[in-house]
């Protein structure tokens, strides 16, 4: 480099270099600083490069501890190597935006940065939802409760859910009135609409939520005009009784019946995690006087098959509890697997709490019969591939109740750490070759055969 | 039998071993795999023997008490007969000299004049007890002469025990690419020194299952994320949800049997279906020592090792613990249809040739100590 100064030229060069040492990466400074160098003396030079020298390190330090300020430009250019391309900026950016989750800013290499980007691109879509902190517009207090219950997971299942949605339906549909100049069967539904969405915001919409709101729609879209508010009102809220009457309960029932049918002397029954219509099964065996048993598997996230051994224990059912890894030794035993559903794909494929899809297929790899307890307003049009698609994930809450007492504390991982995330997906889908045959309230059919039932198209 | 001829310092030596491992204070394949190899050393150090067989009683007695003491814990029975592998070895190598080698070398034409490649020690054996008249005369200097060489031995075995992890990570990154996805299951040294080689110089994303009841896979996240892979940890549960999207599954082993199965960390047996179901390949990293002259042909529950039911429904669900049965067991066993690789110390094998190795690497009539 060139010692010639001229002194008019320092005070900006000096600036332009501090300034480029700080946003460019390797292709922009082989130019401007190089020719603002050649101007500063030998000493200035020095100083500069020490200066550079001692930002790095400071920076490099600081990286890694500060892995919430990923996006900053400056955290991650000056932590970088020369060598990191233009491109590591965009791609420190891009990882910005899709996640809320803390990431590491101090990765060595631009590259690492890109294949990094490439794996929490994967998941990125099943970001967690922002808890309901604030009410936009006037939400009913019965939603706002309930929207609470959803996002604590006070209330999981979807029965349960759907069940607790139309209740609160129909208080705010008595504690409605119609404004005037509109007829109650055209504005309900706009004044229902901001509740559904809160509550969509407190937890993705379950699809038995969704197949009753589409249900109650319909209603109150063919309520009579004539008819006074207060007869219309009643009448909604009769025909939701009805819903939950027909659809849940007493589906409920029939499919108990003809489970039953199914289970005899001496069988033992496999089930996985916490759904209401097996435990319901189960109970109404044993009620029958039949002698089964009953092996609960049950896995980490929600660890609800506690639940349900509490229930079927309770009443004297002889069972036996593990953890979804010792499957494989105890599948023998089983003579018939149990599960339930969240909801039914119209290719025949279940989605349902994650792991089900596990128990599914090592109980096909045995040959043991896998039965799939649904009612039919589970049944949701259209195909999911794979379950990744479409899943949500378990809560952050309360991490430390899940894990045995005897695990020490240290040996668990339970915040992100730069380079770990954390993922606890709560549903998967099991194909349908996995299974061997759903029980409805229409009857036992196929998997593959769920849209020829008339009953679930006509919904 | 051999004990009168034993020092009663490495009596002491093989008595500690013992209780350590009936307490299961010892866990833990190399652990147990090192320990065991140095209580052998003790032992032909200090022994006292007018012939091989002698020697070869002695260790075999020494090799029974320590497997019965824990019987699910494969590596110590493995390492005890590679010791008398060697030992035969090297027996043969100084006291029969250089003709011995035209017996036992491979040649074509051997193969396809008498059928076999290689003469196991059943005709070493034959000219062994031919031989004995001569060698008792010079019982002592006979023992001092072959001390060394076994030592040497012995240190040969020492030696690969403690280079398992550097050679199963040499050709790591020829087992995998950039951006790739990998799944593994709870905590193996082996496979975590596989996936830190391989990630100097490709960069890929590895997903850890947290492996219940033990929860080793926070720990496996743990020392992966530290080494600079982007990690990912997820419960069993979603083990089937992720596999569509994962490449491979690098697993570990706890023992290698005959038939090319495996026992494996509980969890393994999911992980292994659910990958064979996508078509996804499973690899499976494990040291030679770990490969055992046992099958599993029958009920996959009984040879399984059962641990604390508490890490599974602890106490503090009182009302529960006393009507409910818990089952916890340790390892999972794995058939050989669903390995695709075995990746060891010694190079890859399919779980077809496993059987060979075995064959290789141990003598005919320690499958029985």
């Amino acid at each position: 480099m060139a010692s010639v100064t001229s002194p008019a030229v320092r005070p900006e060069s000096s600036r332009n270099a501090i300034g480029t040492d700080k946003h460019t990466p390797k292709a922009d400074q082989s130019d401007p600083p190089r020719k603002q160098q050649k101007d500063l003396t030998k000493a200035e030079r020095r100083a500069l490069q020490e200066k550079q020298r001692a930002e790095k390190e400071a920076a490099k330090a600081a990286g890694p501890a500060k892995g919430a300020k990923g996006g900053k430009p400056a955290a991650s250019t000056s932590s970088a190597p020369q060598k990191k391309q233009a491109g590591g900026i965009e791609s420190s950016k891009a990882q910005s935006t899709p996640l809320k989750m803390p990431r590491d800013a101090g990765q060595p290499t631009g590259h690492d940065q890109l294949s990094q980007s490439r794996g929490l691109r994967i998941f990125s879509h099943f970001g967690l939802q922002k808890p309901t902190s604030h009410v936009k517009g006037d939400i009913h207090p019965v939603i706002v409760r309930l929207g609470l219950q959803f996002s604590s997971f006070k209330i999981v299942g979807a029965n349960a859910r759907c069940i607790a949605t139309l209740t609160a339906f129909k208080s705010i549909i008595q504690d409605y009135s119609t404004p005037p100049n509109t007829t109650l069967s055209r504005h309900l539904m706009t004044h229902l609409s901001p509740q559904i969405n809160h509550l969509v915001t407190a937890r993705p919409m379950a699809v038995t939520m969704g197949n009753a709101i589409r249900q109650l729609k319909l209603d109150i879209s063919n309520s009579d005009i004539d008819m006074p508010e207060q007869d219309a009102k009643d009448l909604l809220c009769k025909r939701i009784d009805d819903y939950i009457r027909d659809r849940i309960i007493m589906a409920d029932h029939v499919i108990q019946d003809i489970a039953c049918k199914k289970i005899k002397d001496g069988d033992v029954i496999l089930t996985y995690a916490r759904s209401s219509v097996v435990e319901n099964v189960l109970l109404h065996a044993h009620a029958e006087g039949k002698k089964i048993s009953v092996i609960v598997v049950d896995s980490r996230p929600m660890l609800e098959g506690k639940n349900m051994l509490t229930v079927l224990s309770s009443r004297g059912i002889p069972c036996k509890y593990l953890l979804l890894p010792a499957l494989g030794s105890t599948i023998m035993e089983a003579s018939t697997v149990i599960l339930g559903a969240h909801s039914l794909h119209s290719d025949g494929a279940v989605f349902s709490r994650a792991g089900t899809a596990l128990v599914a297929m090592m109980a096909k790899h045995h040959s043991i019969p896998v039965m799939v307890c649904c009612e039919t307003y589970k049944f949701s049009e259209g195909v999911q591939l794979d379950s990744f698609t479409k899943n949500e994930l378990a809560p952050q809450g309360d991490p430390l109740s899940t894990y045995p007492l005897v695990c020490p504390k240290d040996d668990l991982t339970l915040q992100p750490l730069p380079n770990l995330e954390i993922l606890n997906p709560l549903y998967d889908l099991t194909p349908p070759t996995c299974i061997t045959a759903v029980v409805t309230e229409v009857g036992i059919i196929p998997p593959n055969s769920i849209s020829s039932i008339p009953l679930t198209l006509g919904r | 039998m051999a004990a009168e001829s034993m020092h009663p310092e490495s009596q002491r030596h093989v008595d500690n071993l013992v209780s350590r491992l009936r307490r299961r204070q010892l866990v833990g394949s190399r652990q147990t795999a090192l320990e065991t190899v140095l209580v052998l050393r003790q032992v032909i150090s200090k022994a006292r023997f007018s012939h091989i067989d002698e020697l070869i009683g002695m260790v075999k007695g020494v090799g029974r008490r320590l497997v019965n003491a824990q019987p699910k814990e494969h590596t110590v029975g493995n390492t005890v007969r590679k010791v008398l592998h060697h030992i035969r070895e090297e027996y043969n190598a100084v006291a029969k000299g250089p003709d011995n080698t035209a017996k036992t070398a491979f040649s074509i034409a051997n193969f396809v004049l008498l059928g076999q490649p290689k003469k196991q020690t059943g005709t070493s054996r034959s000219s062994l007890a031919g031989s004995t008249p001569h060698e008792a005369k010079e019982s002592d200097g006979f023992a001092q002469g072959l001390r060394p060489v076994l030592m040497e031995a012995i240190q040969d075995v020492l030696d690969e025990l403690e280079t398992v992890y550097d050679n199963v990570s040499k050709n790591a990154k020829d087992h995998l690419h950039s951006d790739e996805i990998i799944l593994t299951i709870g905590m193996s040294k082996t496979v975590e020194a596989f996936l830190k080689s391989a990630t100097h110089q490709r960069q890929f994303t590895a997903i850890v299952a947290e492996t219940g009841p033990s929860y080793c896979g926070h720990e496996m996240a743990r020392s992966l994320s530290s080494a600079g892979i982007s990690t990912f940890l997820v419960p069993d549960s979603s083990i089937y949800a992720i596999m569509s999207r994962v490449n491979k599954v690098i697993l570990g082993a706890h023992a290698i049997l005959a038939n090319g199965g495996m026992y494996a960390i509980t969890g393994s047996l999911l992980a292994a279906t659910a990958a064979h179901t996508h078509s996804t390949p499973v690899v499976v990293c494990a040291g030679q020592f770990k490969l055992t002259p046992l099958w599993n042909l029958y009920h996959e529950h009984g040879a399984l090792d059962f641990a604390d039911p508490r890490s599974v429904l602890g106490f503090e669900e009182g009302n529960l613990v006393d009507k409910v049965d818990v089952v916890n067991p340790n390892y999972d066993y794995v058939g050989p249809e669903l390995v695709d690789v075995y990746i060891t110390n010694d190079g890859d094998h399919p779980p077809s040739s496993v059987y060979r190795l075995i064959k290789e690497t141990y003598d005919d009539e320690d499958h029985e100590l």
